[in-house]
């Protein structure tokens, strides 16, 4: 969607259309917000919460066709204030609060009223909390607003203003691990620093007439979970209370002549994480206790009307988020690497671990047989990287035609593929990439690490999903299947038994290497018990047990 | 120009072999492993070379290195002085250990102008070489600056390399960052490391140790022609007579194959497979 904007005013139609953007922005994002989650409590909600807050501020506006933008930014303020939900919700609609009580009594507004509506957001969000902590969304608000404040300085162009302020945004949610201890543990940036980030870059997208709205295909594509994470991670997970994590609760107070102040003092001492915003009239409450009796009796004495309650038990939710959830850190921090960039396709985390600690590669896009990653996502990470070249490993046959569009399309940035079909390739790739790079020219670099691929061979062993007889091979719906290169070479009871079969028909022990990527359904004990048998039976070659934790694939194997 | 009697000291982990320290009378100052709550010299008698390999991996705990104290060195430096006209001390790279600082202090009683310090950049032959090198300049030339002078084109014309059978000596060892980092564990990585004016660099990084091995040779023969060589091992001879067969073709008659003292051994684990090569081309 382009539209035509002055770009020194802006006023409610406008800001309608940037505000629609940056939540179309967030809500196409809004999983993998999810999955950084881990502060205050991990229970994988951040995304969601601020995109239903962000789409209750929406409401409210929706079907306005007012220009006066004061009015438009004071009926979203209150609409988020609303429909607030989580932390980052409540933090997100102070921001929204601030944010129109500057512009208020405005029209229209300018670049530098821009910028005070930002302090103002900032300090607003600030204030919400008892005690703000560094490294989250706060910090990443202030970042914002500050860079807004400079740039307004000097600029009045509304779109550079934003750009500036997106961009220091950015920085800001990168610099997150070093200030908040959790977030450098779990190896992930704040998630609601992020989900911020996400609407001013929505916001910044629409300028520039890049995709936000919500199509089919973008929406139809959710990012990929079920990977597990390991345990020394989760482990730092856990509440170090030792009840647990309580309850979050939260709900509406309504009424009049509230003292807010003193509701909140109360409201603080009754638990944690505790945000409480409004007026005299109506006031949020958002707070974790391990008694939800008591900020609800607490209400009701003070004489409100409860509006819009909500308890959740977050120990529950932060269970089953331990169980499924998925490490995000290597997806979505780049690595910085010099020279030429690599992004991956890759499923489980071992795999996605290997790729980029051991073997350089800037950015791994979860992905793989069962979920092609599509050219914008590719796109996404190459323009995510500040290299200005870039080599896509596909991984996959399926998603080398992606990883080619979006070579073609990539705007200031020279990009190849390297068509690699298996994991296996991908990692005989990236050997080659960690020996040439920065010494060879692009294409140089692209042709040794496709001719690396020649001498590798790859097993790949999962389920049969039907009765299927292919290249001589029968094999039965739910039974073992192995794909050697690609195509039907065994078939069986058990994984272990399928590898011994399809390597013995290859004559494994004239190989120099073999290497087993155990899949998340495999134990180590069991990977490895296999690869000391595959050491009895094929003596010749080095055989090297690593886990992948790749979904649907007990085992990929590369024989070199 | 009256000729000088130069004479050079270094220390152990030049894994200079006897009949060459015997040949030009170069003093070597033991550098020292610890473990097991005694300090060893690395002087070839506290330590049996041979059975410290075998037993390394199964050591409760990592053997640490540490360099001679001053004293060592002066009393080195002072014996050599006694019959030499100039000392030329040429030790192991300050940027990974402190040998070169106790060289500095136990030199400090010597004229400065009978005394030249200086840093290798180098490890075991590749340090080694420059000793050699340099005795054999002074002994032909009996001028100092003329030795100095061969000393700096060896470091110029010199490569050493070697091939790890593991990382995780070197990570264990702790002196070398990248190695540190843990990087190359998952996949059982075998490096090729490079050393050049002191720094460890990763030269290749492959899967298989035969692959390892034939890279090397492949970085031997780029260094040809050869003028000296010295093929190095940690409790590997077989690997280390494989190379020397392998490349027959250019063996410089000054070719040696020289186990690995416990020194570095510590840090490069037993196993590994390496070279230090001087180009003819030192001599332009």
């Amino acid at each position: 969607m382009i539209v035509e904007l002055s770009r020194r005013v802006c006023d409610g139609f406008r800001l309608k259309f940037l505000y629609a953007s940056g939540l179309a922005w967030l809500e196409h994002n809004r999983e993998r917000v999810n999955q950084l989650n881990v502060y205050p409590v991990p229970d994988g909600d951040t995304g969601t919460n601020m995109t239903l807050t962000m789409r209750k501020a929406y409401a409210a506006i929706s079907d306005w066709d007012d220009s006066h933008v004061g009015k438009v930014a004071d009926a979203m303020a209150r609409g988020a204030l609303l429909g607030a939900r989580g932390n980052s919700g409540v933090i997100l609609s102070q921001i929204l609060r601030g944010f129109a009580n500057v512009l208020k009594d405005r029209e229209v507004f300018d670049a530098s009223t821009f910028a005070y509506a930002c302090r103002a957001a900032s300090e607003e969000a600030y204030r919400a909390v008892e005690k703000p902590v560094e490294g989250t969304i706060l910090t990443v608000a202030k970042a914002a607003a500050e860079a807004a404040y400079r740039v307004a300085q000097e600029e009045s162009d509304l779109q550079v203003v934003l750009e500036v302020t997106l961009a220091t945004a950015k920085d800001a949610l990168r610099r997150t691990p070093e200030q908040l201890d959790i977030l450098r543990k779990a190896g992930v940036v704040d998630s609601g620093g992020q989900g911020l980030v996400y609407i001013l870059e929505g916001m910044a997208r629409m300028l520039q007439g890049e995709p936000v709205m919500l199509h089919e295909t973008l929406l139809a594509q959710d990012v990929p979970t079920g990977d597990t994470h390991d345990g020394t991670w989760q482990d730092k997970l856990e509440p170090e209370d030792e009840d647990g994590y309580g309850y979050d609760v939260q709900f509406l107070m309504r009424g009049d002549n509230f003292d807010v102040a003193q509701v909140r003092r109360d409201f603080e001492s009754m638990g944690w994480s505790t945000l409480v915003v409004g007026d005299p009239s109506l006031i949020k409450v958002h707070i974790h206790v391990h008694n939800p009796a008591h900020p609800i009796g607490y209400a009701i004495e003070a004489g409100a009307m409860l509006d819009d309650v909500v308890v959740e038990n977050m120990q529950l939710q932060y269970e089953a988020q331990a169980a499924q959830r998925v490490k995000k850190d290597i997806d979505d921090a780049p690595v910085m690497v010099d020279g030429v960039a690599v992004v991956a396709v890759a499923a489980g985390d071992g795999m996605r671990k290997l790729m980029v600690r051991e073997l350089g590669a800037a950015v791994v896009i979860s992905g793989g047989q069962t979920m092609n990653p599509s050219a914008e996502d590719f796109l996404t990470a190459i323009n995510n990287l500040p290299n200005d070249e870039v080599i896509l490993l596909p991984n996959n046959k399926n998603i080398i035609l992606a990883a080619e569009q979006a070579a073609k399309l990539a705007v200031g940035k020279t990009v190849r593929v390297v068509p690699t079909r298996t994991v296996p390739q991908g990692v005989a790739a990236l050997m080659a990439y960690i020996n040439a790079n920065g010494s060879v020219s692009l294409d140089d670099l692209a042709g040794e690490m496709a001719a690396s691929t020649h001498s590798v061979r790859t097993i790949e062993v999962t389920t049969s999903t039907r009765s299927i007889t292919l290249d001589d091979v029968t094999a039965k719906e739910g039974e073992v299947i192995a794909l050697l290169d690609g195509k039907l070479a065994g078939s069986g009871q058990s994984p272990e038994g399928v590898v011994e079969h399809v390597l013995t028909t290859l004559n494994a022990s004239q190989a120099e290497l073999i290497t087993l990527y155990f899949g998340d359904a495999v134990r180590e004990a069991q990977a490895s018990r296999l690869g000391e048998r595959l050491g009895e039976l094929f003596p010749g070659p080095e055989i090297v047990v690593v886990r992948g934790g790749q979904p649907l694939y007990p085992y990929l194997i590369s024989i070199e | 120009m009256t000729f000088l009697k130069i004479k050079f000291v270094t220390d152990s982990v030049a894994d200079l072999p006897q009949e060459l320290v015997d040949k030009h009378d170069i003093g070597v100052v033991p550098t020292f492993v610890n473990y097991g709550g005694q300090s060893f010299a690395d002087d070839g008698k506290e330590l049996n070379r041979e059975t410290f390999y075998d037993d390394l991996p199964s050591l409760p705990t990592h053997p640490t290195t540490a360099a001679p104290p001053p004293a060592l060195a002066e009393e080195a430096l002072q014996r050599a002085a006694e019959s030499a006209d100039h000392v030329i001390a040429i030790v192991t790279p300050a940027k990974l250990s402190t040998t070169y600082n106790s060289f500095r202090i136990g030199g400090s009683g010597l004229p400065s102008n009978r005394y030249t310090l200086i840093d290798s950049g180098q490890v075991s032959l590749g340090m080694g070489w420059q000793v050699i090198v340099g005795a054999e300049v002074a002994a032909q030339t009996g001028s100092v600056e003329a030795t100095l002078d061969a000393i700096q084109r060896v470091q110029h014309n010199q490569a050493l390399y070697c091939a790890l059978l593991t990382m995780e000596f070197l990570r264990r060892g702790g002196r070398v960052s990248w190695a540190a980092a843990g990087i190359g564990a998952l996949l059982q990585i075998k490096p090729i490391l490079q050393v050049t004016n002191g720094d460890v660099l990763p030269a290749a990084r492959v899967r298989t140790f035969s692959k390892a091995v034939d890279h090397m040779i492949e970085l031997i023969r780029q260094q040809a022609p050869l003028d000296k060589l010295a093929i190095i091992h940690s409790n590997n001879l077989e690997g280390a007579q494989h190379v020397k067969d392998t490349i027959a073709d250019i063996l410089p008659v000054d070719t040696h194959i020289v186990r690995v003292g416990p020194t570095l051994g510590v840090h490069i684990g037993p196993g590994s497979l390496g070279f230090a090569s001087v180009s003819t081309s030192w001599k332009a």
